[in-house]
């Protein structure tokens, strides 16, 4: 259908969220290179393991930051149980209020 | 004969193929950031001077990860019990009671068949069950096994060797807050890794829970600590 990515993973996580949680930010970092030589990944050839993401966006008004990683991690249910497939995600979930308040901090 | 406190691996070796093959060894893992190890070395130390025939070996598990990987040390404080080169028992926990009768039985000549130590590396064999009977005993042994400590986190390899990055960095934000915490690792038991995944549904480790309630994983515990730097401090005073 679409022609081959090599970035799956990301493709995905990125259609995903934008769909679910119109994120105003999104940011999606791979990171598996920084655990590649830990031992649960001997034999591994996923180039898209680790991911960390930052999600900007009102779904996350009134829920505390379990709930918010539950909210993600359910999303992503498939690619996370399936064999070499997503191994983490670091989230950091802000909503649009908050991610405003953290920048006039910095 | 007191105790040897093993300097490194080489020096470990040298012991333990210098003694006799008789002479029954016993080896007693511990931090110096857990309480209960002082404890036990203390109980430790006052054996080695009743068993005299024994050897007593001490290391410390965050020092020589290599040695305590060798052993499959997956909680402090830990025992060892070794006779003509084998391993034959371990022990895991914090019962003064049980390593006595251990080291006793060690140093005796009969042994008998007792129950593993308590702390929190919990037994992994069960008797075989009915598949909902199973899952029943498996949901118990979780909530056991959250609330054993105050602080609880499971996580993939020990605070002495952790395998994995995110495990090693929690292991370090707490040493950094002096929090005490009980741990548990999950590499060493697949239907805890996987049971805990559903229990609390959440998919990734590491996992820390306070009293028994699941907080998150790496990245909300710095979080957390961003917005409330006390977190951990608020914890001791209410526990």
């Amino acid at each position: 259908m679409s022609s081959s990515t090599s970035t799956p993973y990301a493709d995905r996580i990125k259609s995903v969220l934008e769909h679910e949680m119109e994120p105003v930010h999104l940011a999606i970092f791979n990171d598996s290179h920084k655990h590649a030589h830990h031992k649960p990944m001997a034999g591994n050839t996923n180039p898209e393991t680790h991911f960390r993401l930052e999600i900007v966006s009102n779904y996350f008004e009134g829920k505390r930051l379990p709930m918010r990683h539950r909210a993600v991690y359910a999303l992503f249910q498939k690619e996370m149980a399936e064999e070499g497939g997503i191994h983490a995600m670091q989230l950091k979930t802000l909503t649009p209020k908050e991610w405003e308040e953290r920048k006039a901090r910095e | 004969m007191a105790v040897t406190e093993i300097t490194n691996e080489s020096h470990f070796n040298e012991l333990t193929t210098s003694l006799p093959p008789a002479t029954p060894i016993t080896i007693s893992f511990h931090t110096p950031w857990a309480a209960p190890c002082t404890q036990m070395n203390a109980v430790f130390a006052y054996l080695s001077e009743q068993f005299r025939n024994v050897a007593f070996l001490s290391v410390d598990a965050e020092a020589h990860p290599e040695i305590s990987e060798t052993f499959d040390v997956s909680a402090v404080p830990f025992f060892v019990f070794i006779k003509h080169g084998k391993v034959v028992r371990e022990l895991s926990g914090a019962d003064p009671k049980e390593l006595s009768t251990a080291i006793q039985e060690l140093a005796g000549s009969s042994s008998t068949s007792t129950t593993n130590g308590t702390g929190v590396s919990a037994p992994s064999s069960q008797p075989p069950t009915k598949e909902a009977g199973a899952e029943e005993d498996l949901n118990e042994r979780l909530q056991k096994l959250v609330s054993a400590a105050p602080v609880m986190l499971f996580m993939k390899g020990t605070p002495a060797a952790p395998q994995c990055g995110f495990s090693r960095q929690l292991v370090g934000i707490l040493r950094e807050n002096q929090v005490r915490f009980g741990f548990f690792d999950i590499l060493k038991d697949d239907a805890v890794r996987q049971g805990l995944k559903a229990y609390s549904d959440w998919p990734t480790f590491p996992q820390l829970y306070v009293k028994g309630e699941l907080q998150g994983g790496l990245d909300i515990v710095k979080e957390t600590l961003a917005d409330d730097p006390d977190f951990f401090k608020n914890l001791n005073t209410t526990a």
